[in-house]
């Protein structure tokens, strides 16, 4: 089974961004999570994720009409969660 | 007895909650119709899906021409410069930035192309906790806005006018005080120091009325230049001093941290801020009190704190402070002399150089002014982040 990744859920959530918006994809989760989910980024968790997906898409639909880079986008952020969601094996469990 | 066909009541074969949703919805469609003001509303991709008679009829659009289409493209927003707007500060996306309404002074394209001024309100459609579209609602403000330009020429005309004068009595009576056209008793010298600190008065409340018209019209030109927030701190100070010196406030600056306190901006526009917030601060603090300004230079902009221990601003009006003609009601009481357009005319003067103004203030403990201004006050290109989408 390969190794989870080693970043945190917010540096995945800004990893993925960053594809779409560049180096303002940092502030831009900052202030996505600070203004709809009224919390620090690093306490992002992954019961947070889906909502949060929820107003990043609406957030970046106003950024650009192409709304398959936004589903694209989307559909990353969904990946993401999933990998969030499976249960983690615990290290020297086989 | 057995129903016969033909004879059902209306809606019969539907159950009560269809009949409520269906219900619902009439009197939503109808609501939305019947605003008065312009409504459009869009999906979570931003595309249009309602719009009202009254938002048709602002913008010269049909109802078909707009449902469907993506609202940033199809509704062009432009400055008053006619600039277009870019994507990120237009209202809408700044309603889901922030997670608040906000309502704004813009202008639209109409489809005629004719640039229409309106008050606008964005806001987020929340359903469930969950973000489903936005919606703006906006009205026709071409005359409000007209009666506002004609106002400022007005008062700028006035102004000039009363300025020419005024310059006559400044100078007959520093020759009067100075004892050019005679000498004077004691009892004359006091008068006219009077006088002179009088037409002092007029003469910087025509100027701030000058600035505020022309940063109304958007006649401030911003020059940006190399300077040291620190030496500009220093001038103030020095120009100032006796003033702290009169009520014996303790006035002094210091530069927090080892960053540099050097910047691209208006030199003259930043030495107006500066002077305007260490006054007010001076005005506002009680004899034996303290003004420091603290430069703190950090990596994207330089923040300048004018830390008072003055009597504060009321936690009730602390929402109206920058609100042109605003004056506390604990400082009226105490200080009957000022405009209530110092800080109206601050915000907007930071505004044209890109930066921002906040405050904290504890009533009778003091007040923290804070402003930041960008190293570079040059503003961004329109669209300028759309290259990375």
């Amino acid at each position: 089974m390969p190794a989870l990744p080693n970043y945190s859920l917010y540096e995945g959530v800004v990893r993925i961004t960053r594809v779409y918006l560049g180096p303002a994809a940092g502030r831009f989760i900052d202030r996505q999570v600070e203004n709809h989910l009224h919390k620090a980024p690093a306490e992002l968790t992954p019961a947070d994720l889906m909502v949060l997906i929820d107003w990043l898409k609406i957030s970046v639909s106003h950024l650009t009409e192409d709304s398959e880079i936004v589903e694209e986008y989307v559909s990353e952020l969904h990946k993401l969660a999933d990998e969030q969601a499976k249960p983690k094996r615990g290290k020297g469990k086989s | 007895m057995p129903r016969m066909p033909g004879n059902e009541p209306p809606f019969s074969g539907l159950s009560s909650s269809v009949l409520t949703s269906h219900g619902q919805r009439a009197e939503d469609e109808a609501l939305f119709t019947s605003i008065g003001d312009g409504a459009i509303a869009t999906d979570a991709f931003g595309r249009i899906t309602r719009v009202n008679p009254a938002a048709q009829q602002l913008l010269g659009y049909t109802e078909e021409e707009l449902v469907g289409s993506w609202l940033p493209k199809k509704l062009v927003s432009v400055t008053a410069e006619d600039k277009p707007i870019n994507l990120i500060d237009r209202p809408i996306t700044r309603a889901f930035l922030t997670g608040k309404p906000i309502s704004e002074k813009i202008y639209y394209r109409r489809k005629d192309g004719q640039k229409i001024a309106l008050a606008l309100n964005a806001s987020p459609i929340i359903l469930k906790g969950r973000p489903v579209g936005a919606i703006e609602v906006f009205r026709d403000i071409t005359k409000e806005k007209e009666i506002d330009r004609m106002k400022s020429e007005f008062i700028s005309l006035a102004s000039h006018q009363l300025r020419t004068p005024l310059s006559a009595i400044k100078t007959y009576t520093h020759m009067l005080s100075d004892g050019y056209l005679g000498k004077l008793t004691a009892a004359q010298k006091k008068s006219l120091g009077t006088i002179i600190s009088a037409s002092d008065r007029m003469n910087e409340l025509i100027s701030t009325l000058l600035n505020i018209t022309r940063m109304e019209s958007g006649a401030i030109e911003v020059a940006p230049k190399r300077l040291r927030m620190d030496k500009i701190a220093e001038d103030v100070i020095k120009e100032l001093a006796l003033v702290a010196k009169n009520k014996s406030i303790d006035l002094s600056s210091a530069v927090k941290g080892k960053g540099d306190p050097c910047i691209k901006s208006d030199p003259l526009i930043v030495k107006e801020v500066m002077t305007n917030l260490v006054s007010n601060a001076i005005k506002y603090t009680p004899e034996g009190g303290q003004v420091r300004l603290r430069i703190r230079p950090r990596a994207a902009n330089v923040v300048v704190d004018i830390i008072d221990s003055g009597w504060g601003i009321p936690k009730y009006s602390q929402d109206q402070v920058f609100s042109k003609f605003f004056r506390a009601q604990n400082i009226i009481k105490r200080e009957t002399t000022g405009t209530g357009l110092g800080l109206y005319l601050v915000k907007g003067l930071i505004d044209a150089l890109g930066g921002r103004i906040w405050f904290v203030s504890d009533e009778e403990n003091g007040t923290i002014f804070s402003f930041s201004l960008p190293r570079d006050a040059v503003p961004p290109k329109p669209n300028e982040q759309a290259k990375y989408l």
